[in-house]
């Protein structure tokens, strides 16, 4: 217990993880996981801006019914390269690399990822397959979808498919060593105390997703890789032409991609599961269920792949028993929203801006898994598949799910990261914008996806003009509530309030260091006592001081 | 970062608090990455087992040109070679430099056996035009004259020669002479590949995807059952090529392996290196031996003949 | 037509299973808000209801409880098998090809669609149809992946290179509807579709009869039979013939030389002229030549549309089955004789 007491409130260390060493090879050659992390934000965030360059040059495209904007080769290219970059160098790196990365092995009490030199070579990996796919889009793109269905990308485009391919590829070992640290270090590295129950959920989710990223992305490497191999050589197995299967490569393309959106959803859970928490100051109602939810929908999502295929001319024998199974799926993540819920009764509610972000994600997450239900069942999704529909319900998953937990989550743990407090206004009016510019962007393309707005169309009917508009004119709100933050968190770095150390009375390990925190994450080892979210007495922290300077504030 | 009770075994890595631990996340490290290696592998073995059995016959033909005698020869070099990676690991945790020292030698001398004997099938392949990809194999002109040259010439050849006529002369499948081949494309010219359709034909083991991927003018057609032979060399190229692959990785780390045992690094509390260098090293071994069995031996008896 | 308020919120509804999608999309939305409302109001409730009143407060401790946890993963399990077991309902009778279907060949190519009705009008990226008739789409593709999809009949289907797909509707309602390609096929996937045109049963006839210069696929299926390809030299005539007789085989059992059954379908016989040894029907030598290269899809649409029309399946219009007209003379012909695949 004098443990506890010890590491109340730590005082400020002379050397934190940031002011240890300035030269650029301290941070390049570095082994620490938050150094890692702060690399991975910027690099990643880069990416998002380009991808969102991308969203917003197609909204611009579609405000008109004609393709007068771009051209269709061009619109080909341009929602090609938004979904590549987007989905492998964006959602799936976003939370694990750089939230998880940062927070994961200071949750458990641990001073670093088991593998930190694993660690630094997924970032160079990520950064050579980044590299690589910036160079093909640069000389010309690829204009396949994000999807690569064969025979059109082996034989028929003319673009840079192979470079495009490779990068993917590349990338996809970064996200496989990042999944094997994770895997490892929880096993091994927890603190003394540290039970396997007492784990945040946020480490349980990311635990689930590391065991989808090494069990499910080598076989989408794999894949990838004879696909290029056909490509250059022209033999293989996926073209017709050359006694191939294209439905085998759309089969081994989705046994990867279907868990793949796990991949992306699964550590924004846990964020949620941690704002959710921390801001109603209440231990997360059902925290087992919330925990085995997350390694079902792991387990589950890698027997649901054929749902992406329901048109494609698979038996009708496989169209049901997929459809059944894609059923099975949605109760856990039901059982989440559920909990949730439960957890703000009777808590002590406060409206922070990573808790905006947090309801925000709970009303699109609601959206989007029930339009999911939609999609699962199968008469219904041979009339909704590649159309609109199932765009709106992806992004309502993807940018509702994914991003706002990362906002969320990013906000909350920005002053453990940089020792600087965000602008609290300015974050619930990005909080506020993005989930209004998210539901006019989006929820229109419900609507047009029942009328049967194919997607990938730089052109469409007339008739379906006027939602479009509300479409692209959403979307500009969206861009904006996403750009804010990139501004005042910036500002924040410098002319942000100091943080103390734990700011929201958070009984987390990560919260029980100072921020932002040394490079050995703790002076000394933390022994645990208390279960997750105790926020009571047994937790050992001294609130009634932490109220005290709070009212001095004031 | 300094600490008071600095007694810090050698190798101990700093976020590690102890050697348990560190051995234990080493291990468990090289566990989840051979698991991803299998899942990797079992994209290629789904490839594999989806065209096997459509093309049954072609791949029975295909498999009949890689040399059974010399596969064997390397899952016996391989086996032979975990052994010695096993015995690496025993003396490694007694801490005894010199064996280790000879054994990954050893190891390293099995592992590069192994990837010559392979240099030697590649290189047949290449002569005979049976490398998938269209130019890789050796370019062969025909004069007017009708003696065939070729046109270009490995540099490493002549050792295996030899070796390749030698088997060719026993195996009796490739009786014929050299082909032209101007622009190294794949080409298949044996004609057992036409034997067995037919005899599998009258007995009814064609499957379906063979009934129409065979055939053209209501006979067999070479062009066709070669495109399916193809497709059993493009496998048998993509999983054995990545196999090496793995082996000359494997090499690597031997090699920073005996650099580390010569210097004595590895002691009775410390050895993960090599513990983990021998997972690997057998886990690429076990690779092999599925390879083995599927890419030489299956359907190999179609064309036996003789029963 | 689409439905002429300032946003259409709503495609036509304008096939016989069209209802069945939309009572289907009803009920989802049903749930959905069902399973919504009491959520959203709770998370309102309780965020206003339980707001902060004193920093750092601590609530009393909840952990659980294992009740409500089995209810609220029971209760979404089995509405979600209701939405399941409907979902499988509409979509057999979406995949279920009813039998007497007019049949009408599609061939997709980058970037337009080739229809062919088996009365012989051909048309590109427009599709004139009767109401009230069911209609089979018979497919495929030169090139890449495309995807037939008519919004206002709530169906669609790949469209794959290599092999046939189908798709089947019966339309309810005259208009004209949208055709889309909605699966992405390359530069100009956006203008991939055109429309179809739903017509009375007497204006479609006007219409065959005013657009049909052209002949039936059947009739050029005949004349490809007994002329240009000369088929019948080993298909027409007796059951000495080296060929099998055609008439009346279509949709039976064949008996292959391998003592499998198949089926006599549009696949079978297009593998069959196209890979003639493949499948062998019983008591025949496999000496046919394969056709491959010298038919264009076009014609093997047509081929196919005359050899099921032997066995009296025609379609819009009423062709007398062609007599036999090459007698079993024909001895001493070349490589390119005889054929069969199918017998009774």
């Amino acid at each position: 217990m004098q443990n506890v007491d010890a590491m109340n409130i730590a005082d400020e260390p002379k050397v934190n993880y940031l002011t240890n060493g300035f030269s650029l090879r301290s941070w390049l050659l570095t082994k620490d996981h938050k150094r890692i992390a702060i690399m991975y934000l910027i690099t990643v965030s880069a990416f998002f801006l380009i991808g969102g360059l991308y969203a917003a040059t197609i909204r611009l495209e579609l405000l008109t019914p004609q393709s007068d904007l771009l051209e269709s080769g061009t619109y080909n290219r341009v929602f090609t390269q938004h979904g590549v970059v987007m989905v492998f160098f964006f959602l799936i790196p976003v939370i694990p690399a750089i939230l998880g990365n940062f927070l994961l092995p200071i949750m458990i009490g641990a001073k670093d990822l088991a593998l930190p030199r694993i660690n630094l070579l997924s970032l160079y990996i990520y950064w050579i397959g980044g590299a690589l796919t910036l160079w093909a889009l640069m000389q010309g793109g690829v204009d396949t979808g994000w999807t690569f269905y064969t025979p059109y990308s082996t034989t028929f485009s003319n673009t840079y498919v192979m470079a495009v391919g490779l990068g993917v590829f590349i990338n996809g070992f970064s996200s496989i060593l990042t999944g094997l640290n994770f895997i490892v270090t929880v096993h091994t590295m927890r603190a003394p105390g540290m039970t396997w129950f007492r784990l945040p959920l946020f480490v349980w989710a990311n635990y689930a997703t590391a065991l989808v990223m090494i069990l499910g992305t080598p076989v989408v490497a794999i894949t990838i890789l004879l696909l290029a191999i056909e490509r250059v050589a022209h033999v293989g197995i996926f073209d017709p032409a050359i006694g191939g299967d294209p439905i085998l490569f759309q089969h081994l393309f989705w046994f990867y991609s279907h868990p793949a959106v796990y991949i992306m959803i699964l550590p924004a859970m846990g964020v949620i599961s941690e704002l959710i928490s921390n801001f109603s100051r209440k231990k997360v109602f059902g925290y087992e269920f919330i925990a085995f939810s997350s390694i079902a929908i792991a387990v589950f999502g890698f027997l649901v792949w054929g749902h992406h295929m329901f048109v494609s001319g698979q038996s009708i024998y496989a169209g049901l028993v997929f459809s059944f199974l894609t059923m099975v799926v949605a109760v856990p993540s039901a059982i989440k929203m559920f909990n949730w819920t439960a957890t703000l009764y009777r808590g002590s509610i406060s409206y922070d801006a990573p808790m905006l972000f947090a309801f925000g994600f709970m009303g699109l997450f609601l959206i989007g898994g029930l339009t999911g239900l939609f999609l699962g069942s199968v008469g219904l999704t041979v009339h909704l598949t590649d159309t609109y529909f199932i765009v709106a319900h992806f992004h309502y998953v993807m940018v509702g799910g994914t991003v706002l937990g990362y906002l969320g989550g990013l906000h909350y743990w920005w002053p453990k990261m940089t020792g600087r407090m965000y602008s609290e206004f300015w974050g619930k009016i990005s909080a506020m914008l993005v989930f209004v510019g998210f539901n006019l962007t989006f929820f229109p393309q419900f609507i047009l996806g029942y009328q049967g707005m194919p997607r990938r169309y730089a052109s469409y009917a007339e008739e379906l003009q006027v939602l479009n508009i509300f479409s692209s004119a959403g979307a500009a709100v969206l861009g904006t509530g996403m750009t804010l933050p990139v501004v005042y968190l910036i500002h924040s770095l410098v002319f942000g309030k100091k943080a103390e150390a734990n700011p929201w009375m958070h009984p987390g390990l990560e919260w029980r260091t100072a921020s932002p925190p040394p490079t050995e994450n703790f002076e000394q080892m933390p022994v645990v006592t208390w279960d997750a979210y105790s926020f009571g007495e047994d937790s050992g922290l001294d609130i009634e001081g932490a109220r005290e300077r709070e009212l001095a504030k004031v | 970062m300094a600490h008071e009770h600095d007694y810090h075994p050698p190798g101990l890595q700093h976020q590690f608090e102890d050697m348990e631990q560190q051995q234990d996340s080493v291990t468990l490290g090289m566990w989840a990455f051979l698991v991803q290696e299998i899942m990797f592998f079992g994209g290629l073995f789904t490839a594999y087992l989806v065209f096997r059995s459509r093309y049954p016959m072609a791949f029975a033909a295909g498999s009949n040109h890689l040399d059974a005698f010399l596969g064997g020869l390397n899952t016996l070099v391989l086996i032979v070679s975990s052994l010695t990676m096993a015995l690496t690991v025993y003396y490694a945790q007694k801490g005894n430099r010199n064996m280790q020292v000879i054994l990954i030698v050893l190891t390293m001398m099995f592992g590069t056996t192994f990837l010559v004997v392979k240099y030697f099938e590649y290189s047949d392949k290449y002569h005979h035009g049976l490398v998938p990809f269209n130019g890789l194999n050796q370019k062969i002109k025909k004069h007017a004259g009708g003696e065939t040259e070729k046109v270009e010439k490995s540099s490493l050849v002549l050792p295996f020669e030899t070796r390749a006529e030698a088997s060719e002369a026993k195996s009796e499948t490739t009786a014929e002479a050299v082909h032209e081949n101007p622009r190294g494309e794949f080409q298949w010219h044996d004609a057992k590949g036409e034997k067995i359709v037919h005899e599998a034909q009258k007995n009814n083991y064609l499957t379906p995807y063979e009934r129409t991927g065979y055939f053209t003018n209501g006979e067999y057609d070479n062009a066709k059952f070669t495109q399916k032979v193809r497709i059993f060399f493009y496998i048998y190229f993509v999983m054995t090529g990545l196999h090496g692959l793995h082996m000359i990785v494997g090499l690597g780390i031997m090699l920073w392996l005996l650099v580390m045992a010569w210097r004595g690094s590895y002691t009775a509390e410390y050895f993960s290196p090599v513990e983990i260098s021998g997972l690997y090293w057998h886990f690429v071994d076990i690779v092999w031996i599925f390879l083995f069995p599927l890419l030489y031996l299956l359907g190999r008896h179609f064309l036996a003949g003789g029963h | 037509m689409q439905s002429n308020t300032w946003i259409p919120l709503f495609p036509d509804q304008a096939s016989s299973f069209a209802w069945q999608v939309d009572y289907l999309y009803f009920y989802l939305i049903l749930i959905s808000i069902a399973f919504s409302i009491p959520i959203v109001a709770a998370i309102f409730f309780f965020a206003i209801k339980y707001r902060e009143t004193e920093k750092f407060a601590t609530p009393d401790e909840i952990h659980g409880s294992t009740t409500l946890e089995i209810a609220w993963s029971i209760i979404p399990f089995v509405i979600s098998m209701t939405i399941f077991l409907g979902g499988a309902l509409v979509y057999y009778n979406q995949y279920r090809v009813p039998e007497d279907a007019m049949e009408i060949y599609v061939v997709g190519k980058q970037w337009m669609w080739k229809f062919q009705h088996g009365t012989g009008q051909r048309e590109i990226n427009e599709l004139h149809i009767p109401v009230g008739r069911k209609v089979k789409l018979t497919m495929t593709t030169e090139d890449v992946l495309h995807d037939v999809f008519i919004p206002a009949f709530r169906t669609k289907a790949d469209v794959v290179p290599g092999r046939y797909t189908t798709l089947w509707f019966e339309a309810t309602k005259t208009g004209k509807f949208h055709l889309y390609c909605a699966e992405y096929c390359g530069l100009n996937h956006s203008g991939m579709g055109g429309w179809v045109y739903v017509m009375e049963q007497n204006e479609f006839d006007n219409w065959l009869a005013g657009g049909g210069t052209g002949q039936t696929p059947v009739e050029i299926g005949k004349d490809l039979f007994n002329n240009r390809l000369g088929c019948a030299s080993c298909h027409a005539g007796g059951a000495n013939q080296r060929g099998a007789k055609l008439e009346g085989i279509w949709g039976t059992n064949a008996k292959l030389t391998n003592g499998q059954e198949v089926k006599v379908d549009e696949d079978y016989v297009r593998n069959s002229i196209l890979n003639p040894s493949g499948q062998i029907v019983e008591g025949f030598q496999p000496i046919m030549p394969t056709f491959k290269g010298q038919v264009t899809e076009e014609q093997l649409v047509a081929l196919v549309a005359y050899i099921k029309s032997l066995s009296g399946n025609t379609n819009a219009t009423s062709m007398s089955n062609p007599a036999p007209s090459t007698p079993a003379s024909n001895t001493n012909t070349t490589a390119k004789t005889a054929a069969a695949n199918s017998n009774k």
